[in-house]
């Protein structure tokens, strides 16, 4: 089978290769499609139709600057050309009897004053229904250039409150710096007078300490020779009163010899009357003399002095010198109150609530509409292609007679089938390539960070939409049913799937069809990977989803087309 | 040997039948014709044969194989002429055959050098370059042929590959068919036209409405029909009443009036000259006259009632 599939692959590019004309228009077709639909309908997707600008009526009632900002935003858009004319009915007979203009702006009188006084202003557009979305694309320019004016006014109205707010500030500054100097000026006062009180206090309390000692010094010599005084005179007295004793003590002393001397007697005595000792009555005892050191003291010199009068510590009492009555002026703490001022934020006017485009995804904001139109239309024609030749190429070969033959010759059908499906994906990956390098090339798409995972999507939506061909050889069995039929189920596809458009345009219901379709999950990953800008990891299951409706539709149709050719 | 046998072989498309019981065989060297009117169930016995559809019922053999047990050694066997000319128009006559013999398992090389000699054998070496498109009709019959042959297969399966072709072709592709069963080819060949049967079958087999009718050799054939010579006469003077008496076997079968033509039965060809003589001693004078010998077509009627309704389509 493998061999069979492989001999009918070389075969169908043989095939191919002599139909030149269906060769060329594999991508011609797509191109000049793809041009058409990208230049005429650019505009949907933001382009500037600088070529081709719209025209739009102006009537100025106003007169003013910002009517003059008006025209002059008006002038500078390049997608806008500018035509005044001096009055309503005219600008509306431009717009609707001669058809040239898809609206008429209107600039009231009093416009410029509304918004310089801080009212609200409107300008009047007169439409023509007919041209809504050249209508919608000059309303969004006049909505931003609204906008800009508006921001312009808010920002030079801003800036005049801040210059205001700046000079306010280097008052108070000044002032803040002022009241700062004073109150230095009176903590300096203060100090000083501090310092100068300390040391009169300080001097009147060294004098008194002065006097105070000469004043000891004086009482203490009083005293000194009051006692010398005192103790010669004393001593004077004393002296006879000192010799008597001398003579007592002496007196004593020899009685205290001779009481030792008669008890020695006294022993002989007793002992020389025998017997009769007992009865010699004991003699009278002699008095205790009073101790010899008792006795010794009264014959020393009666030393004595008389002490020093002891003279109360005359304590220094601490001189404080009142402060002055009259207490000095409180200054007010202007410095934290310049401080407050300075810090505290001039009024403005309330910003302006703006918006700025960012892409969600990596890319820009701004879409080039072939970025969406080469992969739409070059999905639309591959599957075009892959319908068409597939289907027609199994009838072909019924008709020819060839597939019988070649089932005859060995080749199973299966194989056939694989080689036509194999050779038609190699076309249409071919195709697609082609396609997007042309696209590169001449309209300047963008092929995102990692233009060979462009691959991924091509070669997923050219196995489904040639497993897709399978089924429609299938329902359909003839030239005259195939065209048609698969003609229309291709376009619906491709159309439902956003190929054609923004799938977001589409309602709802459509939208959940879309998701069984492979046209859908292939323009999510074109669009992913070129206009948005993505990594590869965020293909993978859009990828997963085409894949497998492929191999559905696959299976589906081998099934079939076995039930039906074989 | 018997390289292809079909026993009992019943097709049904919904309501109609197909065919009813056919049975064939083929030896190798043999040339085996199948014949019949269209609508008779030459083409569905030849797609069963060629393994394209499956029978109700009955058995296809070749060798070891069968329909049932080995549908690709059996195709592999095969070389299959189908009625249209199937050939891929925009490539070119050489690779056409070169597709097939590939397809078939040749390599490169190979399938170069025998589309090479196949396109010799049909006398296409000359426009091998050509795109089939541009080929006449004859020469794609030719080609048609050339596809089948070109990988020796031991089995050729023909479907009235002579239809509408020019007498030069014709020639060519019977003398291509006569040529691979000398080499050994079993060749079952289908066609309405009993000329090309009878010069180039051994056997045939006479179809109509699914059945096969009679078979056997071309003269068993006829022999079945049980029909005689006729001779047809126009003349410019009749011969007097009674001429035609006593010639034994011969009858006059109709009469024309106004064209003065008579049609006669003969017992044998070898009554026509006795008959002109027998004119001319009557007093008769001759404008013209031919002979027809029976043949398969007469015993195709003899044995169904009806012609092979193809004869005034094909244009012969």
């Amino acid at each position: 089978m493998l061999r069979a599939a492989l001999l009918i692959f070389q075969n169908e590019f043989r095939l191919l290769s002599r139909d030149r004309v269906g060769l060329t228009m594999l991508v011609l077709a797509p191109i000049v499609i793809i041009g058409v639909a990208g230049f005429s309908l650019g505009n949907l997707y933001g382009a500037n139709p600088a070529a081709h600008p719209y025209l739009v009526v102006v009537v100025d009632h106003d007169g003013g600057q910002v009517a003059q900002a008006i025209e002059a935003a008006l002038k500078s858009e390049a997608a806008v050309n500018v035509t005044m004319v001096p009055s309503v009915a005219a600008a509306r007979a431009f717009v609707a009897r001669r058809n040239r203009a898809p609206l008429a702006i209107v600039i009231p009188a009093g416009t410029t004053t509304a918004i310089e006084s801080g009212r609200k202003a409107r300008i009047m557009l007169y439409v023509d229904p007919i041209k809504r979305i050249e209508v919608g694309a000059i309303e969004l320019r006049i909505s931003r250039m609204c906008a800009r004016i508006t921001a312009r006014a808010q920002d030079q109205a801003r800036a005049r409150l801040a210059a205001a707010g700046a000079r306010l500030r280097a008052r108070l500054d000044r002032l803040d710096a002022q009241a700062a100097a004073a109150q230095s000026a009176a903590e300096h006062y203060r100090r000083e007078m501090l310092l100068r009180r300390g040391a009169a206090e300080r001097e009147l309390e060294a004098g008194l300490r002065r006097a105070i000692a000469a004043l000891e010094v004086q009482t203490h010599e009083a005293a000194r020779q009051s006692a010398v005084q005192a103790k010669t005179a004393v001593e004077n007295a004393l002296a006879p009163r000192r010799a008597a004793l001398e003579a007592v003590r002496a007196y004593l002393l020899a009685l205290q010899t001779n009481e030792s001397e008669f008890r020695r007697w006294f022993a002989n005595l007793k002992a020389a009357a025998g017997s009769h000792a007992g009865d010699i009555p004991p003699p009278p005892s002699f008095p205790t003399p009073p101790p010899a050191a008792q006795l010794a003291a009264l014959s020393q010199p009666l030393d004595f002095s008389i002490p020093a009068p002891k003279l109360p510590d005359i304590a220094v009492p601490r001189f404080s010198i009142p402060s002055v009555a009259i207490a000095p002026p409180e200054i007010p703490d202007f410095a934290a109150e310049a401080k407050a001022l300075a810090r505290a934020k001039s009024p403005t006017l309330p910003g302006a609530l703006g918006w700025r485009e960012l892409s969600a995804g990596r890319g820009p904001t701004q879409v080039n509409a072939f970025d969406q139109y080469v992969p739409g239309f070059g999905v639309t024609f591959l599957l075009i292609g892959m319908v068409m030749g597939i289907s027609l190429g199994l009838i072909d070969e019924r008709d020819w007679g060839t597939l019988a033959r070649l089932r005859v010759s060995g080749a199973p059908l299966a194989g056939t089938l694989i080689g036509k499906l194999l050779s038609r994906f190699t076309i249409g990956l071919a195709q697609m390539i082609l396609l997007f390098g042309i696209g590169w090339w001449i309209f300047g798409i963008s092929l995102g960070s990692n233009p060979a995972m462009l691959l991924a999507p091509a070669a997923a939506i050219a196995f489904a939409g040639a497993s897709f061909g399978l089924i429609v050889a299938c329902v359909a069995r003839t030239h005259d049913s195939v065209m048609p039929f698969g003609a229309v189920i291709s376009m619906a596809m491709s159309a439902i799937g956003g190929c054609w458009w923004p799938i977001d345009f589409e309602p709802g219901w459509m939208r959940t069809i879309a998701l069984w379709l492979p046209t859908t999950w292939t323009m999510q990953m074109f669009n992913d990977l070129m206009i948005r800008g993505l990594p590869a990891r965020a293909i993978l299951w859009p990828t997963i989803a085409t894949l497998g409706l492929g191999f559905g539709y696959l299976i589906v149709g081998i099934a079939a087309a076995s039930w039906i050719y074989d | 040997m018997i390289a292809l046998e079909a026993v009992g072989l019943h097709k049904r498309y919904g309501e109609r039948v197909a065919l009813d019981g056919v049975s064939l065989s083929v030896a190798r060297g043999e040339i085996v014709g199948l014949l019949g009117p269209n609508g008779a169930g030459k083409t569905t016995t030849l797609s069963i044969l060629a393994t394209l559809i499956e029978a109700d019922s009955g058995t296809v053999r070749a060798g070891d194989f069968s329909t049932q047990t080995g549908r690709a050694a059996m195709r592999r066997k095969l070389g299959f002429v189908p009625q249209a000319i199937a050939l891929y128009p925009t490539l070119s006559a050489r690779q056409n055959i070169e597709l097939f013999a590939r397809v078939h398992g040749a390599p490169r090389r190979q399938a170069s050098a025998a589309a090479a000699s196949a396109l010799e054998t049909v006398g296409l070496a000359t426009r091998a370059h050509d795109p089939v498109s541009i080929l006449s009709g004859g020469m794609k019959r030719r080609l048609n042929l050339a596809c089948a042959m070109v990988h020796r297969p031991e089995i050729l399966l023909l479907d009235e590959p002579t239809v509408g072709v020019d007498p030069q072709s014709r020639e060519q592709i019977l003398a291509t068919v006569r040529s691979a069963a000398e080499s050994g080819t079993a060749v079952v060949y289908s066609t309405h036209y009993m000329e090309e049967v009878e010069r180039v079958c051994s056997r045939a087999l006479l179809i109509d409405y699914g059945r096969v009718v009679a078979q056997g050799t071309v003269t068993e054939l006829i022999a079945l029909g049980g029909r005689h010579p006729r001779m047809e006469i126009v003349f410019q003077i009749p011969p007097s009443a009674g001429w035609l008496a006593n010639l034994e076997g011969a009858s006059e079968l109709a009469h024309s009036n106004a064209g003065g033509a008579l049609e006669l039965e003969l017992a044998s060809l070898a009554q026509v000259g006795e008959v002109i003589e027998r004119v001319r001693h009557f007093g008769g004078r001759l404008t013209e006259f031919s002979v027809h010998s029976p043949n398969l077509s007469d015993a195709f009627i003899a044995l169904t009632g009806h012609a092979l309704r193809e004869d005034a389509a094909g244009g012969r």
